[in-house]
C-alpha cells in the first residue's frame, strides 16, 4: 500500500516535469534556423505551390505556440503525428525499437552478467595478478573512444572478411532457415556488442569491485568473520547484498539507455535502429519524430529511476523504515 | 610487465587491421584514360508473336540466374507510389517498379517507345498518339491498356494528386493538357499550345487502374500513404523489369523479377536475366566503400579522392572502372545584381556593391581571375571538367560554340581599369568613387567541396586587389538568404539539371523564377524593371517551350547560354566526372554519360551464375526471326 502510494506521487511529478521538457525541445527546435523546407527550396524544379502545399501540411505558417498547442494535443490522445515525409511516427518508430532494444538487451544482459562476478573476484582477489590484469583490461576498454574502437573494428571486419560490415541481416536472411536466421543476426551483432560491451564492461566492474571492498572493508564484515561464519556466508549473505545497491540505481540509468544509449555506435555499424533514425531526423527538423524520441527518452528516464527507486525499497530495509 | 602483454595483444589486433594494402602510384592523370571501348548493341526493337507485342534486345544473349546488389544513400525510400515520392531515392525505388510509356534513349537522349509501341506527334506539335502493345500484362496477369494510361493521367496526374510537380511543369498560360482514349490500345494527348518539354513527361510511369482506382476515390489524403513502404510486397501489382521482394527499413530493399515483363532477348526468353535486384541502404559514402571493399556490393559510385587508389587496385582486382563523363551538376559563383528597396526602405545590396555588381565589366573581370583547372585538380583531384556553360556539359542542349578559357588576369585588370577602377601602392582595388572593393562571399557550411573552392575564388579574387570575405553559413540560414532575405553579395552554390530538357531550368533562369538566384524577385517585386538581358532569355525560354522540332529549340537555348557566358550572372566553375566501378562477372554493360551504369538492368546478367531453376521456367515464344 505504502508502495503504491509512493509510486501514484512519483507518476504526478512527472507530469510537470514532461510539460516542461516538451516545451523546451519543441522551442528549441522550432528557433533554430533549420528549415524543413530548405532542400525542396533549393530545387529548381519544385513550384511555389507545391512549397506553399507543404509549409500547409506542415503547419509551419502557424505561429510556434499554436503549432505546440496542436502537437501536444494529439500525443496526449495518444497520436504521435506524421513524419515530414507524411509516414505515421509511430510506425517508424515500431520499425526500429526492436532492433536497437535487441542489441541494448543483449549487450546490458552480458555486461551484468560478466561484470558483476568479476567486480566481485577482483575485489576477494584484491592486489593479486588476477584483479591487476583485470584493472589494465578495464583501463584500456575505459579508455578507448566507442566511435573509434567501433571504426577500428569495421576495418578489421573488412580486411578479414570475418564479420559482414554494418547491418543486422544479409540480404538473402528471408530465405533462410530458422537457425540459420539466428546465427546470421548473431553475426551481424558480434562487432557491434563487443564495442558496447567493452565500454559499459569496464564501468561496471569497476564499481562493483569498489563497492565490494568497501563493504568488505566494513565493521559488520569483520564482525562475520570473527564469528566465525564461513567465507562463502560472509561475501554471499552479508556483504553482496550491500554492495550490490548502488548498482540497482545504475540498472535504472541502463533502463534510460535502452532506447537512446547506443546511437554512436549504430551510426558507425549502420545498424538499423533509432539511433540513425533519429539523427536524420533531427538534421531534416521532422519535428513530430524528434519531439517523439525526445519525449521517449524523457519518459524512460523517469521509468527507469522509478523502477530503481521501487528495487531499493524492496531490497533495502532502511529505506522502508525511513519512509 | 602484464601491461606489457596487453599491449603486444593490442598491437597484434591493429597489425591485423592495416595488413596490406596496394601502393598508390601515378595518382594524376587516371580521369579521362578509357581504354575499353565500349561496342553498343542495335537498338531494342518490337517483334510480334501470337499477338504479343514484345520488346526485343538486340544484347548478346547471357546466362539467367544471380543477384545485383547496388547501395543508396540515406535512409531509405520513403514511398514505393511513384506519384508521392518527393525525394530521389523513392523516385529510383518505385520506379524500378514501373515502366513510362516513353523512355530516353541512353546515347542519343531522344525519347523512344517503352511501355507504349510507338507514338507520333502531329504537324502542330499539340497532339501526341501512342500506340500500346498488345498482349503485355500487368505482374498479375492484367493487360494494360490504354484505361490504365487514361486514369493515369486523367485521374492522378492531371486532378493533382501526390506529388504536382509533373502537372506544375505542364500547365501553359493556366490551361492543362488533356488525354483521350482512342481505342484500347490508343491513346491521345492534346496540349493547349505547342509545347516541347510535354514529350518528356510521357516517360512518367503509368499505374494499373484496378489497383490504384480504389485508393484514387479515397481521396488525395489517403492517396499521400498509398502504397507507402508498410504496404506488403504481394500487393503490388507492376509493369517494370522488377517487383518489390522485400523491404527491411534501414537495411535493404529486394525486387525479383516480374515474370510477366515484355522484353525478351534474341532467343524470344523472357527478360530480365537477373533473378534478384538489391539496393542496400548505406548511410554514408564510407560505409559504401567499406562494403565495396568487403564484397558485399557489385557495384559504386566513385568520389574524386578515391578513384586514383581504385585505379591502381583495379588491373588485380575483380571490378572494372568507367568514366561516365560529367555529371549534371553545375557549380557556380553568382553576384547579387538586385537593386530594389526591402519592406523597411533599406537596399538589400549596399549602393555601392550594387554599382560593381551590376557592371558586366566587374563580373567579367572576376570570372578571368578564377583558375578553373586549378580548382578541378586540387579540390576535385582531376576528375572534373571546368564548366563554363549554363547547361551541363553532358546535356543535349549544350551549346558547343562557347569555348573554354584559361585565367587571364592581365584581360581582368583590363575589364576593371575600363569601368574605372584603379589601384592603390598596395595593390589594393578601388572603384572610381574611391570605394575599396571588399565584399562577403557565402557558401554552405560543411559542403567540403564548395568550401574549398571558396578558399580558392578567394585567393584569385585577392590577385585583383579585392577583399573578399569568405563566410561559410549554414545551410537553412544560406537559403534564406538567398530566397527571402536577400541580404548577400557573392555566393556560391550549385544546381543539378536536366541533360535532356533545358525547360526544367526556367525556375532558375527566367527573371519571374522562383529561384532566380542573382536578381531574386519577391511577390511585390515582380514586376519590377528587368534587364535587358534577363527580357530576352525570358523570351528565349518561352520560345523554347512552345518550339516542336530540336532543331529549332536548340537555337533557343544556344543563345540563352550565350547570353549567361557573355552577361556572366551565374560563374560557372567545374562539373565533377562521374566515375563507377562495377564486378567484371557482370555483362552487357553499356555505361552511357546520359543513362549510368544500368539503365539496361534488363539485359545485364551474370557470366555463369549459380545454377538457376529461373530458366527452366522462362517461356519462350518459339520460332522469331533473328537479324
Amino acid at each position: 500500500m505504502e508502495i503504491l502510494k509512493y509510486i501514484f506521487k512519483r507518476i504526478l511529478q512527472t507530469i510537470p516535469l514532461l510539460i516542461i521538457v516538451s516545451l523546451i525541445s519543441f522551442f528549441i527546435i522550432r528557433l533554430s534556423p533549420v528549415d524543413p523546407l530548405a532542400e525542396l527550396r533549393l530545387n529548381p524544379s519544385v513550384s511555389k505551390e507545391t512549397l506553399e502545399k507543404e509549409t500547409q501540411r506542415l503547419g509551419l505558417d502557424k505561429p510556434i505556440i499554436v503549432q505546440y498547442g496542436k502537437w501536444a494535443k494529439s500525443f496526449i490522445k495518444g497520436d504521435l503525428g506524421i513524419t515530414s515525409n507524411g509516414e505515421q511516427v509511430s510506425t517508424k518508430l515500431k520499425e526500429r525499437i526492436p532492433n536497437t532494444l535487441l542489441l541494448t538487451v543483449v549487450v546490458i544482459f552480458l555486461t551484468w552478467v560478466v561484470g558483476i562476478p568479476l567486480g566481485i573476484l577482483a575485489a576477494l582477489k584484491w592486489k593479486t595478478p588476477f584483479d591487476r590484469i583485470l584493472t589494465v583490461l578495464t583501463s584500456i576498454g575505459m579508455a578507448i573512444p566507442s566511435f573509434f574502437f567501433a571504426v577500428l573494428l569495421l576495418i578489421f571486419a573488412v580486411r578479414t572478411g570475418w564479420f559482414p560490415v554494418g547491418g543486422l541481416t544479409s540480404a538473402n536472411f528471408a530465405d533462410m532457415g530458422f537457425f540459420s536466421q539466428v546465427k546470421d543476426i548473431a553475426h551481424h551483432l558480434f562487432l557491434p556488442v563487443t564495442v558496447l560491451f567493452t565500454l559499459s564492461l569496464a564501468g561496471l566492474q569497476r564499481q562493483m569491485r569498489a563497492n565490494m571492498l568497501d563493504v568488505l572493508d566494513s565493521d559488520y564484515v569483520k564482525f562475520a568473520r570473527a564469528k566465525g561464519l564461513s567465507e562463502f556466508k560472509v561475501v554471499y549473505k552479508h556483504a553482496l547484498r550491500n554492495a550490490i545497491n548502488p548498482l540497482i540505481t545504475l540498472l535504472g540509468f541502463e533502463f534510460a539507455g535502452l532506447l537512446s544509449g547506443a546511437a554512436l555506435t549504430e551510426y558507425v555499424f549502420q545498424y538499423p535502429g533509432l539511433g540513425r533514425l533519429i539523427l536524420e531526423a533531427v538534421l531534416k527538423s521532422d519535428i513530430n519524430l524528434v519531439m517523439a524520441s525526445l519525449m521517449m527518452g524523457a519518459i524512460m528516464l523517469i521509468l527507469g529511476n522509478l523502477i530503481a527507486d521501487i528495487l531499493l525499497i524492496i531490497t533495502d530495509p532502511r529505506i522502508r523504515v525511513k519512509s | 610487465m602484464y601491461v606489457i602483454l596487453i599491449l603486444v595483444l593490442v598491437l597484434g589486433l591493429l597489425k591485423a587491421c592495416i595488413r596490406r594494402d596496394v601502393p598508390v602510384k601515378d595518382s594524376a592523370k587516371v580521369s579521362n584514360t578509357q581504354s575499353k571501348e565500349i561496342i553498343f548493341p542495335e537498338d531494342k526493337k518490337t517483334v510480334t508473336f501470337n499477338g504479343i507485342d514484345y520488346l526485343q534486345s538486340q544484347a548478346p544473349i547471357g546466362d539467367f540466374g544471380g543477384t545485383f546488389t547496388a547501395s543508396t544513400i540515406g535512409e531509405g525510400p520513403k514511398t514505393f507510389n511513384p506519384f508521392n515520392t518527393k525525394d530521389n531515392i523513392s523516385s529510383t525505388m518505385s520506379e524500378i517498379m514501373y515502366d513510362g510509356l516513353l523512355t530516353t534513349h541512353s546515347v542519343t537522349g531522344q525519347p523512344i517507345p517503352k511501355l507504349a509501341k510507338s507514338f507520333s506527334i502531329s504537324d502542330d506539335g499539340k497532339e501526341y498518339t501512342i500506340n500500346l502493345r498488345h498482349g503485355v500484362k500487368w505482374s498479375d496477369g492484367k493487360p494494360i491498356t490504354a484505361d490504365d494510361v487514361v486514369f493515369t493521367w486523367r485521374d492522378i496526374i492531371l486532378a493533382g494528386l501526390g506529388n504536382t510537380s509533373i502537372r506544375d511543369s505542364i500547365i501553359i498560360d493556366g490551361k492543362l493538357p488533356t488525354v483521350h482514349k482512342i481505342d484500347d490500345y490508343t491513346v491521345k494527348f492534346i496540349t493547349p499550345e505547342p509545347f516541347a518539354p510535354f514529350i518528356r513527361m510521357l516517360s512518367t510511369p503509368v499505374a494499373p487502374k484496378h489497383i490504384f482506382e480504389p485508393a484514387v476515390k479515397k481521396g488525395s489524403q489517403y492517396f499521400d500513404t498509398f502504397l507507402s513502404t508498410n504496404t506488403k510486397p504481394e500487393d503490388f501489382v507492376t509493369s517494370g523489369a522488377f517487383k518489390l521482394k522485400e523491404y527491411v527499413p534501414a537495411q535493404r530493399v529486394v525486387y525479383e523479377r516480374n515474370p510477366n515483363y515484355y522484353m525478351i532477348n534474341k532467343n524470344g526468353d523472357k527478360l530480365p536475366y537477373l533473378d534478384r535486384l538489391v539496393y542496400l541502404i548505406v548511410g554514408d559514402l564510407n560505409n559504401e566503400v567499406l562494403k565495396f571493399e568487403a564484397k558485399e556490393l557489385d557495384t559504386i559510385n566513385l568520389q574524386g579522392s578515391k578513384v586514383a587508389r581504385y585505379k591502381a587496385m583495379e588491373p588485380h582486382s575483380d571490378f572494372t572502372i568507367y568514366n561516365l563523363g560529367p555529371n549534371t551538376g553545375t557549380l557556380y559563383l553568382a553576384m547579387n545584381l538586385n537593386d530594389r528597396k526591402n519592406d523597411k526602405g533599406d537596399f538589400y545590396v549596399n549602393p555601392k556593391k550594387q554599382v560593381w555588381f551590376k557592371d558586366v565589366n566587374f563580373r567579367k573581370a572576376v570570372d578571368f581571375a578564377i583558375d578553373r583547372k586549378n580548382m578541378v585538380l586540387n579540390i576535385a583531384n582531376g576528375i572534373g571538367e571546368p564548366l563554363f556553360t549554363a547547361e551541363s556539359l553532358n546535356s543535349i542542349f549544350l551549346n558547343k560554340n562557347l569555348k573554354p578559357y584559361e585565367r587571364d588576369l592581365n584581360k581582368s585588370r583590363e575589364l576593371l581599369r575600363k569601368s574605372g577602377f584603379y589601384w592603390d601602392k598596395q595593390g589594393k582595388l578601388y572603384d572610381k568613387s574611391g570605394n575599396r572593393v571588399e565584399f562577403d562571399m557565402l557558401t554552405n557550411a560543411g559542403n567540403t567541396e564548395r568550401e574549398a573552392i571558396g578558399v580558392m575564388v578567394k585567393q584569385d579574387l585577392e590577385d585583383l586587389g579585392m577583399k573578399v570575405n569568405f563566410k561559410p553559413i549554414e545551410f537553412n540560414s544560406l537559403v534564406n538568404k538567398l530566397v527571402n532575405t536577400l541580404d548577400w553579395d557573392m555566393v556560391i552554390m550549385g544546381f543539378t539539371g536536366s541533360p535532356l530538357e533545358p525547360n526544367g531550368g526556367k525556375n532558375v533562369m527566367m527573371s519571374d523564377g522562383t529561384l532566380h538566384v542573382y536578381n531574386m524577385r519577391l511577390e511585390k517585386d515582380k514586376n519590377s524593371p528587368r534587364y535587358d538581358f534577363e527580357k530576352r532569355i525570358d523570351e528565349l525560354f518561352i520560345k523554347g517551350a512552345l518550339a516542336t522540332k530540336f532543331e529549332d529549340r536548340k537555337k533557343y537555348y544556344d543563345e540563352y547560354q550565350q547570353i549567361i557566358y557573355d552577361e556572366k550572372p551565374f560563374i560557372y566553375i567545374y562539373s565533377p566526372t562521374v566515375i563507377v566501378a562495377i564486378r567484371d562477372k557482370f555483362k552487357n554493360i553499356f555505361p552511357t554519360t546520359l543513362g549510368g551504369l544500368t539503365h539496361n538492368i534488363e539485359e545485364i546478367y551474370i557470366d555463369n551464375p549459380h545454377p538457376s531453376s529461373h530458366k527452366a521456367q522462362t517461356p519462350s515464344p518459339k520460332g522469331r526471326g533473328e537479324g
